[in-house]
């Protein structure tokens, strides 16, 4: 019983409150596609709340957190290369 | 009892949840898809009014939508490995099935949104920006087809009690690929309907 | 050799042997007149040549194909082949159509053949790799047509492994990809999209199936690794070939009038296609690395590691120099494509049909391997075509990025022709590799008549 609890208190229960937070970050990503914001910060914004969302599944969901440095690397650095290129990408495209 | 710990601790040993095999695939995967968002964004470079005039016809809310469903049936599908690592195959089937439902339901709002732009008379050669979109939304459905199927057979494996507390790699495998699923859709949505 | 009906495999590995022979000779022929313009005129044009080369090329190594599945498939499913006599009579089929064939496009006129041959009813000829009169596509038809169900019948009366699973969807997909050789259409466009649902959806898919599953059966033989790990390599491989070929066909319609996007699809999934080569090369390193026993037939392992890096560095790396549109925008059609052409074949294809054939001979002559004096020829014969395939590459290589820089960058840009003249040395240095890759392939056959002192098969 012991080993169930122990389960529920270290994946159900931060898993939940994953979810919480990916649907107000979700939230968050929508209503300024709504109100059509535009320009550096907003769109770094968006990419950071990205960034971290797509950190929380990879870790949390897909239970990356729990293995070893390597393999949260290679999602980290995938996340990192391409939200970092879409950033750059977006400051080519102000010129 | 310790069957737990060993499951929590084989993680901590290193690998990800479920068959080695699949994680080779969902990098395989994500790289394909990375080169396509980042091809989508340097085109945009180019062509920035295009992209920004284009993107105000689609419909964001749908997209939006379905970002909550693919979350929640992502967090479902959470829910139904907790509950095969207690041993309850029963509830996981019913976990699996409503992760299944909410998939079912992200491709029926999808293909809404197709039939509007089709019968718009939109197509792959309408301009860059409606190739993206078309491409890339069509490229992640099929992939929402695929996580489908592979979530079905497991349910149906768990259905014949053919996962136990201790034995249930399969479905972790079938997991880590819906969250794969799931995650690109997560950076679909700000790059394709968002950014501007 | 478990079963007796294994042995219909042996006709099929020497009639490809064979057919090697000649279209090295062929090739040669051509890289001579490659620089010596009237080399044999009038009796062998370049043209005819190129045909014969070619084709013989892709009849040698259908034959290797068919011959190890039948060696392959009655040992994976553990029964008798479904009808020994049929497969050998497919065999001299398909042999004396070949030949034919190749007679045929020596001795008469193209457009004479063509005529004879009623492709004024039905045309299907004249397009590159798929010269063929239409009573031998009809024929290829048949004989794979017997192949499959042969095949199929001993799979289903027997095991079914992911091995011979596998190669059956592969040799499947051969059958039918070819069926769009008869499909002609007069729209210039469509008929060359159309071309490539054969010549690509071979050699960058269902080859490939038919390639890996070839490499895990000797893989299993030579290492003794267990079946589940390398099962489960071969369906990665797979799955990856299959997501990365399909729509990486797109490279090929960047300019021939079809859509723009294109361009993208292209580009974006045939820069993956690498991968599963690579994956290729590691799954074979892996295997032997972690093998369970010293099997004795060492060229065969030799040839083994051999397939996965060279295929990786003909398909995988010499593919990727030119797949992306804006570089395949400069290098279309030059000799960097035939650079790449020559040695994505050899590293894939004819390698892979010598690493089979190299394990299975042997058993076939009822020993576990060649004697130690047969093997180190074998070998040498290993070194020598694969160094000179490599060298035949990279002068062609050269070759064409000269060819890209006089004749489309330069700020004057020469013609064909006159570009050609600047880049005789490379197509010297070509045919002289030629000649060493052609003693490789005599000391190859040599090998197989050494006697010696040589274990009996298990
Ligand atoms: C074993 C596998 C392969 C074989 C046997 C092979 C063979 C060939 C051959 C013979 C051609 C010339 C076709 C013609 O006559 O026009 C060709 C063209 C081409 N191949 Fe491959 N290939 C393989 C794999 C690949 C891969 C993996 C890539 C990409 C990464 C690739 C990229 C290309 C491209 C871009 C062309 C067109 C070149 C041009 O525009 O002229 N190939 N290939
Ligand atoms: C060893 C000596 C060889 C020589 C001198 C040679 C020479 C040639 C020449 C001159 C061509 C015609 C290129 C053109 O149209 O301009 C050609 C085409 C071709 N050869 Fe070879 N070849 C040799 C060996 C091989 C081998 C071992 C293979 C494969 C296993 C091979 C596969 C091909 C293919 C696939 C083509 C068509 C390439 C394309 O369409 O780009 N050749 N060869
Ligand atoms: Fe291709």
């Amino acid at each position: 019983m012991h080993n169930i609890e122990n389960q529920r208190s270290q994946f159900i229960r931060p898993c939940t409150r994953v979810w919480l937070g990916l649907l107000a970050l979700t939230s968050v990503t929508y209503g300024i596609g709504r109100m059509e914001l535009g320009g550096t910060q907003i769109v770094m914004l968006v990419l950071i709340i990205t960034f971290i969302k797509g950190e929380m599944v990879a870790g949390f969901f897909m239970g990356l957190r729990n293995t070893s440095l390597l393999w949260r690397a290679i999602m980290a650095s995938w996340l990192v290369i391409v939200g970092g290129g879409i950033a750059i990408a977006y400051l080519v495209g102000l010129k | 009892m310790s069957t737990q710990i060993l499951t929590l601790d084989s993680h901590k040993a290193g690998t990800p949840p479920g068959d080695l095999a699949i994680w080779f695939f969902i990098f395989a995967e994500l790289l394909a898809f990375g080169i396509f968002f980042l091809a989508y964004a340097f085109a945009r470079a180019n062509n920035v009014e295009l992209f920004n005039e284009s993107q105000q016809h689609l419909n964001r809310e749908s997209g939006a939508i379905n970002t909550v469903v693919l979350i929640t049936s992502s967090y479902f599908v959470v829910r139904a490995v907790a509950a095969i690592r207690e041993g309850l195959s029963r509830q996981c089937v019913y976990w699996l099935g409503a992760a299944i439902g909410l998939g079912g339901v992200f491709l029926v709002i999808k293909l809404f949104e197709f039939h509007a732009k089709f019968s718009a008379g939109i197509s792959l050669s309408t301009n860059t920006f409606y190739m993206f979109y078309l491409s890339l939304t069509i490229f992640h459905f099929m992939h929402v087809i695929l996580g489908m199927v592979i979530l079905a057979a497991v349910m149906l494996k768990a259905h014949q009690g053919g996962y136990t507390a201790e034995h249930h790699t399969g479905v972790e495998t079938g997991a880590s690929y819906w969250h794969m699923v799931d995650l690109l859709w997560i950076i679909l949505f700000p790059l394709v309907y968002v950014i501007r | 050799m478990q079963y007796q009906s294994q042995a219909v495999a042996k006709p099929y590995f020497i009639a490809a042997i064979g057919l090697f022979v000649g279209q090295i000779l062929f090739g040669l022929i051509m890289g001579l007149q490659y620089v010596m313009g009237d080399f044999l005129f009038p009796a062998i044009p370049f043209n005819v040549a190129r045909m014969v080369h070619t084709n013989l090329l892709i009849v040698w190594l259908l034959f290797g194909f068919m011959g190890a599945a039948y060696y392959m498939i009655p040992e994976e499913s553990e029964t008798e082949l479904f009808s020994p006599k049929l497969a050998l009579l497919t065999f001299w089929v398909f042999l004396v159509a070949g030949a034919l064939t190749i007679v045929g496009y020596l001795t008469v006129p193209y457009a004479t053949l063509a005529k004879f041959t009623f492709n004024d009813l039905w045309p299907t000829m004249g397009r590159e790799f798929l010269e063929q009169p239409l009573v031998t596509k009809v024929g290829i038809v048949l004989v794979a047509l017997s192949m499959l169900f042969n095949l199929t019948m001993t799979v289903l009366k027997g095991r079914k492994t992911s091995i011979s699973i596998v190669l059956l969807m592969g040799l499947w997909g051969l059958a039918v990809f070819f069926l769009f050789s008869f499909y002609n259409p007069s729209n210039l466009v469509l008929d060359k999209y159309f071309w490539w649902w054969t010549v690509h959806l071979w050699v960058e898919g269902v080859w490939e199936l038919i390639l890996g599953s070839l490499l895990a059966f000797v893989l299993i033989k030579v290492t003794g690794v267990d079946r589940e790990i390398i099962e489960k390599w071969l369906y990665m491989i797979i799955a990856m070939v299959l997501i990365t070929g399909i729509i990486g066909m797109g490279h090929h319609y960047y300019w021939i009038g079809t859509p723009e996007y294109w361009q993208w699809f292209g580009s974006v999934f045939s820069a993956l296609e690498p991968i599963p080569f690579f994956m290729m090369t590691v799954f074979a390193f892996n295997m032997v690395n972690r093998r369970r026993r010293e099997h004795p037939n060492k060229a065969a392992v030799l040839w083994a590691l051999g397939t996965g890096v060279m295929a990786f560095l003909g398909a995988g790396v010499w593919g990727f120099l030119h797949t992306l549109a804006p570089v395949n925008f400069y290098t279309h059609g030059t000799q960097i494509t035939a650079a790449h052409g020559h040695m994505a074949f050899y590293g894939a294809y004819a390698m892979v049909v010598m690493t089979i054939i190299s394990y299975a001979m042997p058993m076939l002559r009822g020993r576990a391997a060649n004697s130690e004096k047969s093997q180190v020829l074998e070998m040498w014969s290993f070194w020598l075509m694969t160094v000179a395939m490599v060298f035949i590459t990279l002068f062609l290589t050269a070759a064409g990025i000269l060819q890209v820089w006089l004749q489309r960058v330069s700020t004057e840009p020469l013609g064909f022709m006159a570009a050609q003249d600047q880049v005789t040395l490379f197509y010297w240095l070509r045919e002289i590799s030629g000649v060493i890759f052609l003693i490789g392939l005599v000391l190859y056959i040599i090998s197989f008549f050494v006697k010696g002192e040589t274990k009996e098969a298990a």
